[in-house]
């Protein structure tokens, strides 16, 4: 048992009809796992997020975080989690120590124990030294620590992060990020939306691909990719003799189909590295020369690609 | 722990507000400033509008008639009005003897306006003969405007007053021929003489004299809304603050309540759902920081108006209902109308226009001077009409229980439309 799950949740705006943001989404995280949404623009991450955290009522199903439902049961559900928002939900113009108390006081904090947990929220996101500073003097990053700092005020079981690194610095992404590992390792169960492959990939103990409203895919890194098989997709295109060279790859070590389609050769290799080298070497010998290449690792843009037809960033 | 959540929110909210500069000038500077141009404009720190005094030439030529009272000289009772305690501040009288005399004063722009009362000017008021006429001559510079046409409107008065005392008399001398000799005696129906006639006249005339001087004179606010000479002076500024004071108010509640919806955009009431905080408690404390907002605003525009233009707002009691008064209405005005609309933008948009048309309506622009009329009539169909007829007495002088029916009828606008603005707010995020 999971310690959110969520059940057959369907969410249609102005019914009956209206846009149906999410249709028939199941899934359950563990606690202590980092599960990552993904999925493009409009997939319904942030709808299912919202249905979880009580934003949303869902129009059908139900969820249950530490075995409270989010329909009948919301009051214990928000004590337990921690809502960050996609975009900057804070009063710019408060200080950060103001918000914190504030968003301290919005879930039941008070007087010495609160001004102690406004501390050490302001040292866990490297602000203590300019707390006092509005918020709107802040850069995109320092802002976007402060909205993670509001979630982690209470010490939630359960954190949401609603795509926290949307139109930052590298720097910034890279600490939060760790910072989100780090509650990982302190116990906390995560649930993190985002569009980007590489940070789901990273961060993720589990993943869950959404496209219009519905999950398409499930499981670790491993098992999602194993659904493209593990080859790697070479394409290339070469200057003269496509004919001879589709005849003599095919029989190369490590190599496994070998298709052409406009010009290009797509070649399915066991390990890109190594075979590399065949392939110039042979080209050069039947007098060809590779004019353009590219090596793409099964991955979960290739996942995406290979479920909806589409890529991940469309 | 549900009202530490709603204080929290209010004073976020108070605090975000009073730290907005442009707040701070649409609530606090811009009442101020305009109160400070009309007050200026309209006689600087006096406790009153400062019109200058007319200097009036003065030639009595009336040469009375005797009555059963005694002698009387209407022409003598018009000079003692223009003399009056009353008009001091406005008329400086110099008497001359002859018509020629105050005409050169006036050319020479020694005095702005000449009264040359005729000799037979009592003669003719209090004559049976109803085409018995007389005529009071102004002779005025017409470079003047505003002093000439003061006298002229006192003049007219008085003279108005002895027509319809001429008048009476008349109509009770027909009326009593109509009804025919006294029970019990014979003889025509017309058995009142001429004489009979022009002693009721000079009886009712000499009465009205005696009259006017035990009561004084009230010729300058005999029109219009009557207005106690007990009251104090409210002072122009007073009057104009008043106005600005409500008016502000009601835009400074609406940038408040507006927040609601920019909160909704912004992200940060969705994210205040997601507390363990009701959206009861969440939307209590919005409407509570409105009120604080406003309240906060009116009090500090009430002490500034005291120490910047020494208005005396008047007793404690009626001044601090009046100011919870008002702030309430602001609040509850303001949530009702920002809970129609959808987006920021409309909502300022729409909010503002209509608080210009209610200002329009309900006189903010005038302060809360007493006007007569069509228009007292249609303020009074605005809840700010309402509130400027109470501050109007406060300032005035008056106490608690005289602006018990303004306060009525505001609180009972603040109460609808608080309550249909909070009903429609929390069916809204529900």
């Amino acid at each position: 048992m999971g310690f959110i799950e969520a059940d057959n949740l369907r969410k249609q705006f102005d019914p009956p009809r209206g846009v149906i943001a999410v249709d028939g989404v199941s899934f359950a995280i563990e606690a202590g796992e980092i599960y990552s949404l993904l999925g493009p623009n409009g997939a319904g991450k942030t709808t299912v997020i919202s249905i979880l955290s009580c934003l949303l009522r869902p129009t059908e199903g139900d969820a249950r975080v530490g075995g409270n439902s989010v329909v009948h049961q919301a009051a214990a559900v928000k004590s337990l989690i921690g809502m960050v928002p996609q975009d900057i939900a804070l009063y710019m113009d408060l200080s950060a120590r103001e918000n914190l108390v504030f968003w301290g006081k919005m879930y039941g904090m008070v007087g010495a124990e609160l001004n102690r947990r406004v501390d050490e929220v302001l040292e866990l996101i490297d602000l203590k030294d300019r707390q006092r500073e509005r918020v709107d003097k802040y850069s995109g990053g320092m802002k976007r620590r402060v909205n993670i700092g509001v979630a982690l005020l209470h010490r939630p079981q359960a954190l949401y992060l609603d795509e926290p690194t949307v139109g930052i610095d590298p720097q910034s992404r890279r600490a939060i990020l760790d910072a989100i590992l780090e509650f990982r390792n302190q116990g906390m169960t995560i649930l993190y939306t985002t569009h980007y492959m590489a940070e789901a990939q990273e961060l993720s103990d589990r993943i869950g691909i959404m496209d219009h409203g519905r999950m398409i895919a499930e499981g670790t890194h491993e098992e999602l990719v194993r659904i493209v098989g593990e080859d790697a997709h070479v394409q290339l295109s070469v200057d003269r003799n496509l004919e001879a060279l589709m005849n003599v790859w095919p029989t190369l070590d490590g190599v496994g189909t070998v298709s052409a389609e406009n010009g290009k050769i797509t070649l399915l290799v066991h390990d890109a590295t190594s075979t590399l080298p065949y392939l110039f070497e042979t080209a050069q010998r039947e007098g060809a020369r590779i004019t353009e290449i590219s090596v793409m690792e099964p991955n979960l843009e290739m996942v995406f690609l290979h479920l909806t037809g589409r890529a991940l960033r469309d | 722990m549900i009202v530490r959540k709603i204080i929290a929110i209010a004073l976020k909210d108070v605090t975000s507000t009073y730290r907005n500069v442009t707040a701070l000038v649409m609530m606090l500077a811009a009442p101020l400033a305009l109160a400070a141009l009309l007050g200026l404009a309209f006689g600087g720190n006096d406790s009153g509008y400062s019109v200058p005094i007319t200097r009036v030439a003065f030639v009595n030529q009336d040469e009375g008639r005797d009555s059963t009272r005694g002698p009387i000289a209407l022409g003598t009772l018009l000079c003692d009005i223009l003399h009056s305690p009353d008009l001091k501040n406005l008329l400086a009288i110099t008497v001359f003897t002859s018509p020629a005399d105050a005409r050169a004063s006036v050319d020479k722009g020694k005095a702005a306006v000449a009264v040359v009362i005729p000799p037979d000017f009592t003669a003719s008021i209090t004559s049976p003969d109803p085409s018995a006429t007389s005529s009071i001559i102004l002779y005025a510079d017409p470079t003047q405007t505003l002093g000439p046409a003061i006298v002229r409107g006192i003049t007219q008065e008085v003279a108005d007053a002895f027509n319809g005392s001429r008048a009476v008399s008349a109509v009770m001398l027909h009326l009593a021929a109509d009804a025919g000799p006294p029970p019990g005696q014979n003889g025509p129906n017309s058995n009142v003489t001429t004489e009979d006639m022009e002693k009721i006249i000079l009886q009712t005339t000499s009465a009205y004299i005696q009259a006017t001087q035990e009561e004084g004179f009230s010729g300058t606010t005999a029109r219009g809304p009557q207005v106690d000479h007990q009251a104090k002076d409210p002072g122009i500024e007073g009057l104009v603050l008043s106005g600005m004071m409500v008016f502000f108010m009601f835009i400074g509640g609406a940038n408040i309540a507006r927040s609601i919806i920019d909160e909704d955009a912004q992200g940060t009431l969705p994210r205040l759902f997601t507390t363990p905080t009701r959206r009861s408690v969440i939307l209590g404390g919005k409407m509570v920081s409105v009120f604080l907002t406003v309240l906060t605003q009116a009090i500090i525009l009430l002490l500034a108006g005291g120490l910047l233009f020494g208005i005396d707002w008047g007793g404690v009691v009626p001044v601090a209902l009046l100011t919870l008064n008002t702030a309430l209405v602001s609040a509850g005005l303001a949530v009702f109308l920002v809970s129609l609309m959808k987006t920021p933008a409309q909502a300022g948009a729409i909010t503002s226009g209509v608080f210009v048309t209610l200002a329009l309506l309900g006189g903010n622009f005038v302060g809360s001077m007493p006007i007569g009329g069509l228009f007292s009539t249609i303020r009074r169909l605005t809840p700010n009409g309402w509130l400027l007829e109470g501050w109007d007495k406060v300032l005035r002088g008056a106490e608690a229980h005289d602006i018990l029916l303004q306060l009525s009828v505001a609180m009972a606008f603040a109460a609808v439309t608080f309550v249909a603005g909070s009903l429609i707010f929390r069916r809204r995020f529900s």
